[in-house]
């Protein structure tokens, strides 16, 4: 049996995509974290000064989307064919251009500037994109963004949009129905419920 | 395979003559006509290498308006592939990759071509920071900091991979998506903006370079597009 261990800060973050992938499918991994102080400590290491890192019987894979594709497609929730999985991938991608957009925000300290820039990030880049993204799950019609099962791009949107109604209110899918059901869904798939019940909590 | 000879012959034929009028394209790839690379020109790499005809369509910006809405999330590039739509260019990248042979040999492989197009595309959106910066001070700081801190770290780090694989190419044994990700950010761009002394600690990642720059499709594409879309020089 692989050995896995999943090398990140205790933060959900970039690294959380795998961590659900991995116990939406079940499969034992070890949930390496370390606290941002012990950084210089691991950050040599890794192959480009990054982490989330996984290694794969002791080989290292970098880049939290590289790493989250690869358990997704080793463990079945990448998508049915290969049109599925460049769909999942188009959606993924669409969430780690979001992801980077909030990095602007969670580094700003002074908190009226933040407040500011959060706002202009939801109206500008959020928002046009939920709207989109609403057209796309109708027209897909299964209650998933792709095919008619859950894939990885399902857990992707709910890791992003998770934190986000935690963090800003229900309001951020407002008008966003189909997705803040799927969302919703996936919250309470077992074993995703379980783990989000049991894992560190952090801020981020 | 005869056939698929027959078609990859066919395939740079269309893509060096614009005359050739040959409706066996499968791919339709959408981008702006400015920029000109951009977030287009992996795919178009892609193709090429492989020796995949595809339609090549870039519009002005004035057509925007009109072809925002038909996109799936309001951005180009778009691959349209028998009439159904794919975005996001790294999507795209990767899709065409593994349909034709250049996204590595197995699963492992192919985690490892996405991680290096990835850590383009980190690149990518890091240098668009000072590429968007109107103050021209600001600029020159920003790519400054960006080539000293940024890309020398970068370089350091995957002159160490080329040496652990050791094949010359940064995944297996041959070149994949990855080397072209490669070539289009440093050699496409930062070296045709700042010159190529960052590489005189990197002699891997140059003869990599200069492979992928003289890999006969490779070179085939950029030859016609330089001559087609560069008339004023390469930018």
């Amino acid at each position: 049996m692989v050995h896995y261990k999943l090398i990140y800060f205790n933060l959900r973050g970039r690294g959380e995509l795998a961590r659900l992938i991995l116990h939406h499918q079940e499969v034992a991994f070890e949930d390496f974290r370390f606290e941002r102080e012990e950084w210089t400590k691991y950050k040599t290491g890794t192959p480009f000064g990054q982490v989330p890192v996984l290694e794969v019987d002791g080989k290292p894979l970098a880049q939290s989307n590289a790493i989250a594709r690869y358990l997704a497609r080793q463990h079945g929730l990448a998508g049915q064919n290969e049109w599925e999985q460049s769909q999942a991938d188009m959606y993924v991608d669409c969430i780690y251009d979001l992801i980077s957009g909030t990095r602007p925000i969670i580094h700003e300290s002074d908190k009226e500037k933040q407040k500011e820039i959060l706002q202009k990030f939801l109206k500008e880049t959020v928002n046009p994109h939920l709207e989109k993204l609403e057209q796309q799950l109708i027209k897909n019609g299964t209650g998933f963004l792709v095919g008619k099962s859950i894939t990885w791009a399902d857990l992707a949107y709910y890791s992003f949009f998770s934190p986000m109604t935690e963090r800003f209110g229900d309001s951020v899918m407002d008008n966003s129905p189909h997705l803040k059901k799927l969302v919703e869904h996936v919250a309470n798939i077992p074993q995703i419920k379980k783990y989000v019940e049991t894992r560190p909590k952090t801020t981020l | 395979m005869l056939i698929e000879t027959f078609y990859r012959q066919i395939g740079s034929e269309i893509v060096t003559n614009k005359s050739f009028k040959f409706s066996m394209a499968v791919y339709k790839l959408h981008y702006f006509d400015n920029p000109r690379r951009g977030h287009a020109e992996l795919s178009r790499l892609i193709l090429s290498q492989a020796g995949v005809p595809f339609e090549d369509v870039r519009f002005p910006h004035s057509e925007w308006p009109n072809m925002k809405p038909t996109t799936p999330f309001g951005q180009v590039p778009i691959l349209e592939v028998n009439g159904q739509m794919l975005a996001q260019s790294n999507a795209i990248a990767r899709y065409l990759a593994r349909q034709h042979g250049l996204a590595g040999k197995d699963d492992w492989e192919q985690a490892q071509t996405d991680m290096y197009i990835e850590n383009i595309n980190d690149l990518l959106n890091a240098v668009a920071v000072p590429f968007v910066e109107k103050d021209p001070a600001k600029q020159k700081e920003m790519y400054g900091k960006f080539m000293t801190e940024t890309i020398a770290f970068h370089v350091v780090a995957v002159e160490k991979q080329l040496k652990k694989n050791n094949t010359g190419y940064l995944v297996g044994d041959r070149l994949t998506a990855a080397d072209l990700a490669y070539y289009a950010l440093f050699s496409d761009f930062i070296e045709v903006k700042f010159g190529g002394a960052f590489l005189k600690d990197a002699p891997l990642l140059k003869s990599l370079l200069v492979r992928v720059r003289t890999s006969p499709n490779v070179k085939k594409w950029i030859d016609f597009r330089n001559s087609k879309y560069y008339p004023d020089g390469n930018e």
